[in-house]
């Protein structure tokens, strides 16, 4: 690696320049968005085109604690969430470590028809699933919102784990058998210790996937229920600019919380790894 | 709750003989799978039913509520959704900015991911580690917020024109045109290509490109024989992803876009809900599904050659 770097490290100034130039309007590109956005959940006004705001305050945060949809939708978003994690691992992990470790029959059917079924246009889908949910009484429902956000989940619950599971050294499992270690014992303090990282990012994944799911809770659950990601729908149209910056604010928190504590795992690859039939 | 379950499967497997575990494995894979049937498959077959008018069985309660829903007059059916559709004036121009969007995004993202990555194998460093980090951001974002914070970044009084104004450039209002649906779709479609297009990269050994180096191959040459034909699959699947990604989209295109044209995503949610026509909506999204799975057999096809390639399959 070294040598490659050598071989190739005379890069002019030029390039240097162009580097650096590429890398700001890189972070203007990405960053910009999110930091305008956010400036503007404390400030009073900001009058074009000046580039600093008329004033500051922290008068909107009240406002949405005081409002009683946007509280609701919080409060939605909390209890759905974690249940929709809690039911995808235990319908998941199982199917993880068979697809990782195990030889079945339909195991190529079942990888390939996962990933057409990730393949299908999400609206589409959804507008098909809501077609069902009619007739199945679950249009407007909070079942009906928990499996529409399930959906999401099982591409990150099964793939990131199964990677995992496939990638324990299974020398390592026979020389604990060898030293006498129970299968149990076995699959606890090795399989599963090792295979940790990628299940946790599975569930940092999947925590998010349906925290943030937008689209198919709008359509099967609006009116009736609203989690924070749908309320941004109708907030962005009936409230000021600010009090949406507040509620962004507070949905992307989880986020940025959750990430940085599994920052190291997904961009060690874990992630990536598991987007690809294993 | 679930690794408790799984450790006893797990258990249970080494016990028994080969031929049983692999029963077990199947019941083991087999709840994900009756979930996606249930509630992917059967939705879709149930959807294709209705679209040719079969208003009855899991169809009625839908056909009553809705408007304008053609009944079967042949005994496969009838066109007569897919007539309206097709007859809608404004569905050539959302037809054609779906397919522009899609193609245009799908195109920049790779173009991104590819210049980051390749420059981050090859010269490594605190630049390519900071821009790949930086690329990442996205992936951490929910769409509602970003698909906002983009429309409020490029819209009349936003940023980038107040900025410029001081420098007396008079910058475009981007929010509401089909250039921010492209900005919005790049921004959120980076992490994941970055991710696929590194991954891959990373995984090719240095020996191969120090070989090439000493026989003499520069930069470019090296990319194009050596780089891009070893990590062809995961670039491949980093294309198709982004590209179904973007073509059933509906977030982005309803902050972002116009409202005429606009992105078929956004109709298929307008014919849904606001326009009480689910006939039409499910009409067009299979329009979607036809165009999308043209792209999901070469992301399945890439999947498995990778697959069978590291003889996994």
């Amino acid at each position: 690696m070294a040598r490659v770097k050598a071989r190739v490290k005379t890069s002019s100034l030029g390039v240097k320049i162009f580097l650096y130039v590429f890398m700001a309007l890189m972070a203007v590109f990405i960053l910009g968005p999110l930091f305008w956005l956010g400036i503007h959940a404390f400030v009073t006004n900001w009058t074009y085109p000046n580039l600093y705001p008329d004033g500051w305050t922290l008068h909107w945060w009240t406002r949405v604690f005081d409002d009683s949809a946007l509280e609701t939708a919080i409060r939605n978003s909390l209890i759905i969430s974690p249940i929709v994690v809690v039911v995808s691992m235990l319908i998941c992990l199982p199917a993880a470590y068979a697809a990782g470790r195990m030889n079945y029959p339909g195991r190529k059917i079942f990888l390939i028809g996962m990933f057409a079924a990730n393949s299908f246009p999400k609206i589409g889908l959804f507008a098909s699933i809501a077609t069902l949910y009619y007739a199945l009484n679950l249009i407007g429902t909070f079942v009906g919102v928990v499996i529409i956000q399930l959906l999401g989940t099982i591409i990150y619950m099964t793939w990131i784990p199964a990677a995992a599971f496939a990638a324990v050294p299974r020398n390592l499992e026979e020389a604990a058998r060898d030293a006498g270690a129970s299968k149990f014992r076995v699959f606890r303090t090795i399989t599963l210790r090792l295979a940790m990282p990628g299940i946790l990012v599975a569930v940092v994944m999947s925590f998010l996937a349906s925290f943030d799911e937008a689209q198919g809770s709008y359509l099967v659950g609006a009116p009736q229920i609203f989690t924070m990601p749908t309320e941004m729908y109708s907030l962005v149209q009936n409230y000021p600019i600010q009090v949406a910056a507040v509620f962004s604010l507070l949905l992307a928190f989880p986020s940025v919380l959750l990430i940085t504590l599994a920052r190291k795992h997904i961009i060690g690859g874990q992630l990536a790894e598991g987007f690809q039939i294993k | 709750m679930a690794s408790v379950k799984s450790e006893a499967k797990a258990e249970n497997l080494e016990v028994k003989s080969t031929s049983r575990s692999s029963v077990l494995g199947f019941f083991m894979a087999a709840p994900p799978m009756l979930l996606v049937v249930c509630f992917v498959g059967i939705p879709i077959l149930i959807a294709f039913t209705f679209s040719f008018g079969f208003t009855s069985g899991p169809n009625r309660v839908v056909s009553i509520i809705g408007q304008e829903i053609h009944k079967k007059d042949h005994w496969w059916g009838t066109f007569g959704a897919y007539k309206d559709v097709f007859k809608d004036s404004r569905f050539p121009g959302d037809l054609r900015t779906t397919i522009i969007v899609s193609f245009l995004s799908t195109f920049l993202t790779l173009l991104m991911a590819l210049g980051i990555g390749l420059y981050q194998r090859i010269m490594g460093g605190r630049i390519a580690a900071i821009m790949t980090t930086l690329c990442l951001v996205p992936l951490f974002v929910p769409v509602v917020i970003s698909s906002w914070a983009i429309h409020t970044f490029y819209a009349g009084d936003g940023f980038m024109r107040s900025l410029l104004s001081h420098f007396g450039i008079n910058f475009p209002t981007v929010t509401s045109t089909v250039s921010a649906i492209v900005i919005g779709s790049v921004w959120t479609s980076l992490p994941f290509a970055i991710l696929m297009v590194t991954s891959g990269l990373q995984s090719i050994p240095d020996a191969l490109i120090e070989t090439a180096q000493d026989a003499g191959a520069g930069f470019f040459r090296i990319v194009r024989t050596v780089l891009i034909p070893l990590a062809i699959t995961p670039i491949v699947i980093a294309g198709t992803f982004t590209a179904i990604g973007i073509m059933g989209s509906f977030t982005i295109p309803l902050f972002l876009g116009p409202n005429q044209p606009t992105m078929l995503g956004v109709e298929i949610s307008n014919f849904f809900g606001a326009y009480n026509r689910p006939q039409q909506s499910i009409v067009m999204a299979f329009i979607v599904f036809t165009a999308a799975s043209g792209i999901a057999l070469i992301y399945i096809w890439a999947n498995v050659k990778s697959a069978k390639q590291s003889g996994r399959i």
